[in-house]
């Protein structure tokens, strides 16, 4: 190790994550608390995009809310920019599944609800330009006026991501936020996010069941251990160049092997809950259908790590 | 079909569509989609059913009542019908009418007031013969229903004449052989006494009998001829139309002449002008004395000039202090009842709180408040002598100062607020407790403060079961106020039913049903002024009204 590694760059300290031994439990009035993550361990690098990856109900949107703040944590702790969270903040702005928008205010007043409160001391027309650069940057430059109602909920969750980017945050968290679009829309916003984290150098991370996307959009895949006491159960560096373009990764031999690697990891996930057989490295299933993602989890051991 | 091809109609098609939308009349959209030519059959269907399926259901409705009103009768006579019923909304909307044209000439000065006393006076002149000419007609009607009783009772009255002469000679005969009887009878006889006994007790059923009978006959001649003849009874109605204009006319020539305003106002200034005169030529104990008297005429003279008319309330005010008392309730019991809706929602621990509160007061009787709210209304709000606001109200306030803000009136307010408020208060509470949980998440992660997380996320979510609590609150306090006016003898609708109760004149029991309707239009048209605030502050996905 040399010392420049030992003393790290402090930008870079102050916006990473780090994520310890990390706990989630939740009372349980028949017995010992139920515990849906144990052990979890993570650091993320600045400007890192990371994909979540596991089945329905190990945990992820579990660890990325402990993340954003608003689900208590029952053990461990997350350290965002050299300080340890106990709350919500606009430091890590989440993009919800459903774009959560207030129907009672348009796509401006929507975005401006934050910036009012993280910019207290800028002018009204450096506000409202932070607003319209943000809805700009996420291409809805011309429907600022538009209430949620009128407008499709690939645009609703555009004012979604433009309300959690004009927060300027550390850390963008992105929970399922393509689960209810249609897979052309998916692709468009997908894009967007790829072009914000690129000009923003934002550290990300993404709550996902698409294994696709998972691979498309992050610099390491974190695979979810079986729940209950999930933890990370592999982690999965992805090797391409950004700025990334869809069609350049999509024919890359490369996709799909770290595409296979991962359902492979899932498709054990899923044998383990019925079998609780455990697999050695490269004992792979090969391909399944997305179907398999969507196995209910009631694992009665914990899972171990593969790695 | 007529509107489809020109421009600007079909431009407004939308807007009118969304206008009746939001106002709540969508019975009115398949009309305005017809115009268009949009699908007439499915236009025509929901016509069918939502305009004229109405109609008819009224039109029987009016016939039912018509029919229904003839068979009961009553001590304030037959249950009014529709017609009665329309008559007496006419004789009450005449008499607002004549009051406020009395009203008007108690102030008229000069040439109008000259006028208006020349048209008054002739039409005065006039109506004499035309009094006169209903008053014939009534005994002309009368006499000529008179005689078609006689007629048609002359054959059951012959009858029944010749009845009771043939009954008594009956009954005189048999008296006659019971004597005879009785003349027969030997003592110890037994069988011969019991025999004379039945012949006794048949003598005196059979008496019986021929009474009852007479007596029917006597109440069938009577019921015909106590039957109202429609005739007399239009007779009567326009000679008392006749004789309440000729009065109306008598009193308005009074309102113009002895009693008019600027005309006592001018006698007055005269007399102390003249006084005044006198005054300068007097000395000693004499000018002390003339001195004092012109004083007196100033200040009746300040009094004079200060007066309205004072006549008695038409329904059309009554109807106005009314609507204004409830929404003086109703703003009370919004502005108590949303602010601690909003804290229930928002904190348990307030709620549990407040829980026993509602729990007692909710179910409690407008009966049981108004008396309270009376007394405590009496001992707390001044006069209007004693308090400047009191006196600002009843005599500048902009509005107020026609409706004579009295105790009565502040603890009718206070009664339709107590009775009303729970309804918004439950909503305001559900409406903030069932904000989506999602919208207070973005609130957290925007780190919004208090206010800004009350005032942009928890109200606007929560305004429409908010508006929906206040609609029910409104119609709450309709119908509450009506019943607290005819409490505290506060001037309003409810007064107006208590006179009209109290109050023996043939119309009167009519006029109660005309105040049917009119609380049920004013109610139905406070819950459409509702329907329209809560449909403009709702938004697609907002909860509904419970």
């Amino acid at each position: 190790m040399s010392s420049l590694e030992l003393m790290p760059d402090p930008a870079a300290l102050r916006r990473s994550v780090e994520i310890s031994n990390l706990i989630k439990e939740y009372p349980n009035p028949y017995g010992e608390d139920f515990r849906v993550v144990e052990n979890f361990n993570l650091n993320i690098r600045e400007g890192e995009f990371i994909s979540l990856i596991g089945h329905s109900g190990c945990g992820k949107s579990t660890v990325l809310t402990m993340l954003a703040g608003l689900n208590e944590i029952s053990g461990g702790g997350i350290i965002v920019g050299n300080k340890e969270i106990d709350s919500p903040g606009p430091d890590r702005a989440v993009v919800f599944q459903s774009p959560c928008l207030m129907p009672w205010m348009n796509s401006f007043q929507n975005v401006m609800l934050g910036v009012k409160n993280v910019y207290p001391h800028a002018t009204k027309a450096e506000r409202r330009q932070i607003v319209e650069h943000s809805l700009a940057v996420v291409g809805l430059a011309d429907s600022m006026k538009k209430y949620p109602a009128e407008m499709s909920g690939g645009m609703q969750q555009r004012v979604g991501i433009a309300r959690a980017i004009a927060l300027q945050p550390k850390v963008l968290l992105l929970d399922e936020p393509f689960g209810r679009l249609d897979s052309l829309t998916r692709m468009e916003l997908q894009d967007v996010i790829i072009e914000i984290l690129a000009r923003e150098k934002l550290t990300a991370m993404i709550v996902t069941h698409d294994v696709d996307e998972a691979v498309f959009m992050a610099d390491r895949c974190v695979m979810m251990s079986n729940g209950p006491k999930a933890g990370v159960g592999e982690i999965l560096g992805i090797d391409f160049a950004r700025p990334r373009n869809r069609e350049v990764v999509y024919q890359d031999p490369k996709f799909f092997e770290y595409r296979e690697h991962l359902l492979a990891f899932l498709e054990q996930r899923a044998h383990l809950k019925s079998s609780t057989r455990v697999f050695s490295d490269g004992d792979t299933m090969g391909y399944t259908d997305k179907k398999g993602l969507e196995l209910e989890s009631h694992a009665t051991s914990k899972a171990t790590s593969v790695a | 079909m007529i509107f489809a091809h020109m421009k600007f109609f079909s431009k407004i098609k939308y807007p009118i569509l969304k206008a009746i939308d939001v106002s709540g009349l969508t019975f009115l959209s398949p009309v305005v989609r017809l115009c268009y030519g949009e699908e007439p059959r499915v236009q025509m269907k929901k016509i069918s059913q939502w305009i004229l399926i109405p109609i008819c259901a009224i039109i029987l409705f009016i016939f039912l009542w018509a029919y229904g009103s003839t068979v009961v009768k009553t001590k304030s006579g037959s249950v009014p019908g529709p017609l009665e019923t329309l008559k007496a909304g006419e004789s009450i909307s005449k008499f607002g009418n004549y009051e406020k044209a009395k009203e008007e000439a108690y102030t008229l000065t000069g040439p109008e007031r000259d006028e208006a006393l020349k048209k008054a006076q002739a039409r005065l002149g006039k109506m004499d013969p035309i009094v006169k000419a209903a008053t014939d007609q009534v005994g002309g009607a009368k006499a000529q229903y008179a005689e078609v009783i006689k007629k048609r009772t002359s054959g059951m009255t012959s009858r029944r004449d010749a009845l009771k002469k043939s009954y008594s000679a009956n009954q005189s005969a048999r008296k006659a052989s019971l004597a005879a009887l009785a003349d027969t009878l030997t003592p110890g006889n037994e069988t011969a006494y019991e025999n004379f006994m039945k012949e006794v007790k048949d003598h005196t059923d059979k008496t019986d009998l021929e009474k009852e009978e007479l007596a029917t006959l006597a109440k069938e001649i009577k019921e015909i001829e106590d039957e109202k003849s429609d005739d007399v009874a239009k007779a009567l109605f326009a000679q008392t139309r006749a004789a309440e204009e000729r009065q109306f006319l008598q009193k308005q020539i009074d309102q113009l002449t002895t009693q008019n305003k600027g005309l006592k106002i001018e006698t007055a200034q005269a007399k102390i002008q003249e006084d005044a005169r006198v005054l300068l030529t007097l000395t000693g104990p004499e000018a002390v004395k003339a001195a004092g008297k012109i004083a007196k005429a100033r200040s009746r003279l300040v009094k004079t000039e200060e007066s309205v008319y004072a006549g008695p309330k038409t329904l059309g005010y009554q109807i106005k202090r009314s609507i204004l008392c409830v929404f003086a309730g109703f703003l009370i019991g919004a502005f108590i009842a949303i602010p601690i809706g909003i804290l229930c929602g928002l904190n348990s621990t307030f709620m549990a709180a407040m829980t026993p509160f509602i729990a007692i007061f909710k179910p409690v009787s407008p009966i049981v408040w108004l008396p309270i709210c009376l007394i405590i209304a009496s001992a707390v709000v001044p006069s209007p002598d004693d308090s400047a606001f009191m006196d600002w109200l009843w005599e500048d306030a902009w509005i107020l100062n026609h409706y004579d803000i009295n105790p009565a009136f502040i603890a009718s307010a206070i009664t339709v607020a107590l009775c009303s408020l729970w309804a918004t208060l439950a909503n305001t509470a559900l409406g903030v407790a069932s904000i989506d949980k999602d919208h207070l998440n973005v609130a957290r992660v925007l780190k919004l403060g208090f206010w800004p997380r009350l005032f942009k996320i928890v109200i606007p979510s929560a305004l429409p079961l908010i508006f929906a609590g206040l609609r029910i609150s409104l119609g709450v306090g309709w119908m509450v106020l009506i019943a607290a006016e005819l409490l505290s003898s506060s001037e309003g609708i409810g007064k107006f039913v208590w006179d009209q109760f109290n109050n023996g004149a043939s119309d009167s029991f009519a006029k109660l049903f005309v105040v049917v309707f009119v609380v049920g239009i004013i109610g139905l048209l406070l819950d459409r002024i509702m329907i329209v605030f809560q449909r403009l502050v709702s938004f697609e996905g907002s909860p509904t009204a419970i």
